[in-house]
């Protein structure tokens, strides 16, 4: 499990990633924009400064729980446990994360830049198109996660 | 008869220790009938956002008999409602749902079985497996007066792990405990175990 660089929040990453493993392929070939991104900034988030790890970190997970998994109806009933799996699993790091908020979570422009692009980028795909590549992208926030989240200790 | 109501299951609840978890629940008996029983859980994402939603069990959809590893489902530390149903044929009972919601943090963790023995002039400890969840604390000393408490987390099991030298003539005990960082939970320890080297004891 990983702690948040200032919010020390266990987040079981390697049970994340198996469930997203499981679903990636059928996701992904659902996803008839193949030429765009909605995730990309992430890649371009390098640079993000510790101090905003924990901001961007919660301003992702609730576009995950506010709009991408609210927008995706999945009929399927394999995928739609393990992405049962993942929103537990977000909520839960987000109740974590509301604890303490208060003295960490700080948003500089740059990280709140950073979520803004990813909602852009979401708003203009038709609404089913953009969840079901923003479920596809899953593993960019997974590993932008996994990389800015080391264990302090 | 085939116009009889299937009773609903009842008394259920969940045995969980170890983060394995057991929903388990009375028999419906239909004499000459066969009974089966249908579970599907609910997480808190889906209670809060997803109400309509339930998923069927991954094991026990349907299942003989009255209990279900309910493990593989519940897979985040949130409440979980879960219920279940008994089917008799086509005809189906109303669903019984578990009062209160299974949050697996309430899992009884307990202390981790351990085997300590000598390799040559090593203190060598074997845990238990109990899943990938699981780390172990161990702390070993050597058993003489004002010694001090040595500690090492040990993450991966299932093989013995080195845990340092020891001096002839001396007497070495270990203890252990478990942690599960996706519950933020430890098991108390276990009873400690202790070698004695052979040989005479190095002069002071």
């Amino acid at each position: 499990s990983l702690g948040f660089r200032r919010c020390l929040i266990s987040v079981d990453m390697r049970h994340l990633e198996r469930s997203f493993q499981e679903i990636k392929r059928t996701l992904q070939n659902k996803d008839v924009f193949q030429n765009v991104t909605i995730l990309s900034t992430l890649q371009s988030l390098q640079g993000i400064k510790p101090i905003d790890v924990c901001c961007v970190t919660r301003n992702l997970l609730a576009f995950y729980m506010d709009k991408v998994l609210k927008d995706h109806q999945e009929p399927n009933p394999q995928i739609r446990r393990q992405i049962s799996s993942i929103a537990n699993s977000f909520l839960h790091t987000q109740k974590t994360l509301q604890q303490c908020e208060q003295r960490w979570c700080h948003c500089s422009q740059e990280a709140t830049n950073a979520t803004s692009i990813i909602q852009d980028n979401y708003d203009q795909l038709e609404v089913r198109a953009a969840a079901i590549k923003s479920l596809g992208e899953l593993d960019i926030f997974l590993a932008w996660i996994n990389k800015n989240h080391q264990e302090t200790s | 008869d085939p116009g009889a109501v299937v009773p609903a299951p009842q008394n259920l609840s969940v045995h969980s220790a170890n983060m394995k978890h057991l929903l388990v629940w009375s028999p419906v008996i239909l004499p000459g009938e066969t009974v089966h029983y249908w579970v599907e859980y609910q997480g808190e994402y889906e209670s809060l956002y997803m109400s309509h939603v339930w998923i069927p069990s991954s094991w026990c959809s349907p299942t003989p008999g009255p209990e279900c590893d309910v493990t593989d489902d519940i897979t985040a530390t949130v409440p979980y409602r879960l219920r279940v149903r008994a089917t008799s044929g086509p005809r189906a009972s109303a669903w019984s749902a578990l009062k209160p919601p299974f949050n697996r943090n309430s899992t009884l963790l307990l202390p981790p079985r351990m085997a300590v023995r000598k390799d040559g002039s090593h203190l060598v400890i074997e845990l238990e497996d109990l899943g990938p969840q699981f780390e172990f604390f161990v702390t070993f000393w050597r058993k003489a007066p004002g010694a001090k408490e040595h500690a090492k987390v040990v993450r991966s099991v299932g093989f013995p792990v080195y845990l340092g030298a020891m001096e002839p003539g001396a007497v070495y005990c270990v203890k252990a405990r478990a942690l599960v960082r996706a519950i933020a939970r430890r098991s108390a320890f276990s009873q400690a175990q202790c070698v004695e080297v052979q040989g005479e004891a190095l002069p002071l």
